[in-house]
């Protein structure tokens, strides 16, 4: 047998439920502010379920976007072409450079006897999904834990550092991008070997604190991850500096955060140094300050 | 206020079960195109919000078929897959819906200019809304530039999304809807 509600009891639960919803919705806010940790598995859960969903809605807009990138190739290769002869030519000036600067190189650490960087592994991995709205900087990408991601690893593109994963599923990942207002970077000014750190606000140029001598930063400055903190290695490009807003400088990343396709997730064998978010009741202490490196923990 | 609740109207029933999904599945579509990243520069930080347009124009013609329970588990859905903080779109639409619900009898029957100016001052009301509401989660005074591009856009593109849900109600649900 169905059962019908009377049109009472109906109306009852018409008026009641949304305000009750309404107040549910402003509880999990807070809930949510209160223990950032409480909602991650649950996070984690959602985005794995929906990561096939999305990578397959996500696919023709790769096809597409190639599909420009083709029309817009074409148009400009006369242009193309003149720019890259110029361009040929002076990479083959620096070739030359790079080729005697490598046996000098070879030649000097086998003097020193400098043990050799760890080998890194890659997984490139596809993004499948934004957030909308520019509150939070985050992207999705198709890879997990199956692929042998682990929270922590730095994602990058050809240009540089586009963000480090914070949260891994099995088969989806979150990158937090190096804009994105809990983003906090350990880097260097590679002229003058300042440290700093790369603060995310969400705006498209994220800001330089800490820096020892703040009057030493220059526009067009070259910024690179430190390596401090053991989260990234030192030496990944991370942006120049764009502007000088007094003691805040502000710097403009390599990558194209807001045009990402497809990012590689690097294991630098690092990511130990990211420890797990902690639950309210695991937490040792309010006022312990954190480490930089911790603070980007969880959204 | 906002959180009174205004009755449902009772509206010619619908029977195909197709037509009875449709305001939910097509505000599910809207939440999912809204996260799709299209490789448009400043794109992620400027997308309208479709799921608003959804909410809007069901709730004006089809409150019935666009559950509050619904609304809410999409809204959670939507944080929850975007990473932002979680009942921050439920809490959004919700108040969204009960809005428009509230004065939903001055929009119904009107010509499309009526329902866009309606949509335009929902619009702005719930993304200054919003903007005020991540202040105050994240404790930080975000730039109010973003928000206001991103309510203009999301006003102007009002009517393409309005013309799409209407054909589709039409098709689905004939003279019903």
């Amino acid at each position: 047998m169905v059962l019908r509600p009377s049109a009472q009891i109906r109306a009852t639960i018409q008026r009641t439920v949304p305000p009750l919803l309404v107040l549910l919705a402003a509880a999990i806010i807070v809930l949510g502010k209160a223990d950032q940790a409480i909602f991650v598995s649950l996070r984690t859960t959602v985005t794995d379920d929906a990561a096939p969903a999305l990578d397959a809605l996500s696919r023709p807009i790769g096809a597409v976007a190639a599909l420009f990138d083709r029309v817009r190739g074409i148009v400009a290769m006369y242009q193309d072409n003149l720019r890259l002869e110029r361009e040929n030519e002076r990479l083959l000036q620096w070739q030359q450079t790079a080729l005697k600067l490598s046996a000098d190189n070879r030649e000097l650490r086998s003097l020193l006897k400098v043990v050799p960087e760890t080998v890194v592994s890659y997984v490139t991995a596809r993004v499948i999904a934004n957030s909308a709205g520019g509150y939070v900087r985050t992207v999705m990408v198709n890879a997990g834990t199956d692929q042998g991601l682990a929270r922590g690893q730095a994602a990058i593109t050809g240009a540089g550092l586009a963000g480090r994963l914070t949260e891994v599923g099995s088969r989806a990942g979150r990158v937090l991008l190096i804009t994105d207002l809990n983003s906090r970077i350990p880097v260097v000014i590679e002229r003058s070997h300042v440290n700093a750190v790369l603060a995310g606000d969400n705006s498209e140029r994220p800001r330089l604190l800490y820096a020892r001598a703040a009057d030493a930063i220059k526009i067009g400055d070259r910024i690179v991850t430190s390596g401090e903190g053991g989260v990234f290695p030192p030496g990944l490009a991370v942006g120049v500096v764009a502007a000088l807003d007094g003691h805040e400088p502000r710097v403009e990343p390599y990558v194209e955060l807001s045009q990402l396709g497809s990012v590689l997730i690097v294991d630098y064998g690092l990511s130990g140094a990211l420890p797990q978010p902690l639950t309210a009741a695991k937490r040792p202490s309010r006022h312990k300050k954190p480490a930089i490196a911790d603070e980007a923990s969880v959204r | 206020m906002a959180l009174q609740v205004s009755r449902i109207p009772s509206l010619p029933p619908v029977n195909s079960g197709l037509a009875r999904m449709l305001p939910m599945a097509t505000t599910v579509l809207a939440a999912v195109i809204a996260i799709l990243p299209l490789r448009v520069p400043g794109y992620a930080v400027l997308t309208p919000a479709f799921t608003l347009m959804a909410v809007y124009h069901w709730t004006i013609y089809r409150p019935d078929l666009l559950p509050p329970v619904g609304l809410f588990g999409l809204g959670l859905a939507q944080d929850l897959l975007a990473g932002a903080p979680v009942g921050v779109s439920a809490l959004t639409l919700l108040l969204a819906r009960a809005a428009v619900l509230r004065y939903r009898r001055h929009f119904i029957n009107r010509t499309f200019p009526f329902v866009w100016t309606g949509f335009t001052l929902l619009g702005a009301a719930a993304m200054l809304g919003l903007w005020a509401l991540h202040c105050v989660i994240d404790l930080s005074l975000f730039d109010l530039r973003n928000t206001v591009f991103r309510t203009v856009l999301t006003i102007a593109m009002f009517p393409a999304a309005s013309f799409v849900l209407g054909r589709t109600q039409r098709a689905l649900m004939g003279a019903a809807g």
